[in-house]
């Protein structure tokens, strides 16, 4: 997927832009507005990537309340934290990391759903496309990666994201994208394999 | 191009779609490959479907609520100049106070430095806060650790992918327990860009991710 591909392709569906250039515009409007404090702008944020940012963090949280928690403690951090951006990685991006490092807090004060039981939130909310019979392997197993490694599945294969853009929320090479994604795949399918989760595959 | 299994593994890190296509071909031949392949696909096929949606009309009306508040936040008052007229009423009492505890952390200071360190290195040694040029220093320290781990970490990784060997299994689980570290004082740091001790304890952790790094590359060696 080429760089850039899920902040244009959502800002597409909100009609914010279209092509490179008017990405890069949106974010440098994003990026103004949330300096100068500007609520319209901090509410076209919302529009544009709160969506995906509840589904990651619904993903890694386990449950909507905590979900929708950490949505609204990262816009805080960005309200209070966009004039000391310094422009290492999109704006967007920025906002992911924000997230990102908002669940992984949560998650270590919490200490909870790292093992156990699938949350219900997570089982019961299905997904926007039309489910998938491996859906519920996927999520049962994805519990028992390393915080990373299900993180950037989340970005690349869930929300996705490029390798570069899951790199920047990271704050890691795009190598180590590749290579924290590779092993996520690699356990998932080795907890799925051993729970008979897959379909068969033809033999001739 | 031609591929077989050993190529497996490098086409599905991705990044080449030659030798995915190559490993394709071969895997119509070869039922393990085309196996793996085929659960490959099946995860990342149903992948989307982890895709949560759901209305909350409340959450942007909360975040918005938050946002205002905060905006009316007053900003830190800027100091001004003393007033005196109110001041000296207090002087005397301040005075007392700001003696004793200078004379308090002064003895402090004296205690735990065993009598032995000078006063000034001290500060500088358990100074809490770093300047705006000292982090830069710092993220220059710790560009040059991640670009030498980044190169040593792509040696190494094509030796613990398929790691098998106790001595393999322990490196790969110390480097995991380091980069959870690593994540986790990141995560910090975003909070507190200035704090002197967390950076301290990235660089260290950098520092043994790069001396694990080596010492596995050295067992690979030997």
């Amino acid at each position: 997927m080429e760089s850039g591909a899920v902040l244009s392709r959502t800002l597409t569906k909100k009609e914010f832009a279209l092509s490179g250039t008017e990405v890069r515009t949106a974010e440098t409007e994003f990026l103004e507005g949330c300096r100068a404090g500007s609520l319209p702008t901090f509410e076209r944020l919302y529009q544009a990537h709160g969506g995906p940012m509840k589904s990651i963090a619904l993903n890694l949280l386990g449950n909507v309340a905590d979900a929708e928690d950490a949505v609204q403690e990262a816009f805080l951090k960005v309200y209070r934290g966009a004039r000391r951006f310094r422009g290492g990685s999109s704006f967007s991006t920025w906002l992911y990391r924000i997230l990102v490092n908002t669940c992984y807090d949560l998650l270590r004060k919490r200490r909870r759903r790292a093992e156990g039981p699938l949350p219900a939130d997570v089982a019961l909310i299905s997904g926007r496309e039309s489910d998938h019979p491996l859906r519920l392997s996927i999520e049962v197993a994805l519990r028992r990666l390393d915080f990373r490694e299900r993180t950037v599945f989340l970005l690349c294969e869930v929300e996705g994201f490029s390798h570069r853009e899951a790199a920047e929320v990271l704050d890691v090479n795009e190598n180590t994208s590749r290579t924290l994604l590779f092993r996520a795949k690699k356990q998932l399918q080795r907890s799925l394999s051993s729970a008979g989760a897959f379909a068969p595959v033809e033999v001739s | 191009m031609k591929a077989d299994c050993r190529d497996l593994e490098k086409a599905l890190r991705g990044g080449d779609p030659a030798l995915l296509a190559a490993v394709e071909q071969h895997a119509q031949a070869c039922l393990a490959c085309r196996r793996e392949l085929e659960e490959w696909r099946q995860i990342s096929a149903a992948a989307p479907a982890l895709k949560k949606s759901w209305d909350s009309p409340e959450l942007w009306r909360e975040i918005h609520g938050m946002l205002a508040a905060e905006s009316q936040r007053p900003a830190p008052p800027a100091r001004s100049p003393a007033p005196w007229g109110f001041g000296l009423r207090w002087l005397p009492a301040a005075a007392i106070v700001a003696l004793f505890v200078v004379a308090t952390a002064g003895l402090w200071v004296f205690r735990n430095s065993g009598g032995r360190e000078p006063l000034a290195n001290h500060w500088q040694t358990k100074e809490p806060l770093l300047t705006e040029q000292a982090v830069d220093e710092v993220e220059a320290a710790e560009k040059n650790y991640l670009a030498s781990i980044d190169k040593l970490s792509k040696l190494a990784e094509p030796r613990l992918a398929g790691a098998t060997s106790p001595i393999l299994v322990n490196y790969k689980e110390k480097l995991d327990v380091l980069d959870s570290a690593i994540v986790e004082l990141k995560a910090s740091i975003d909070q507190n860009r200035f704090n002197t001790h967390l950076r301290k304890e990235l660089l260290a952790v950098y520092g043994e991710k790069q001396r694990t790094l080596q010492n596995l590359m050295k067992e690979v060696k030997s």
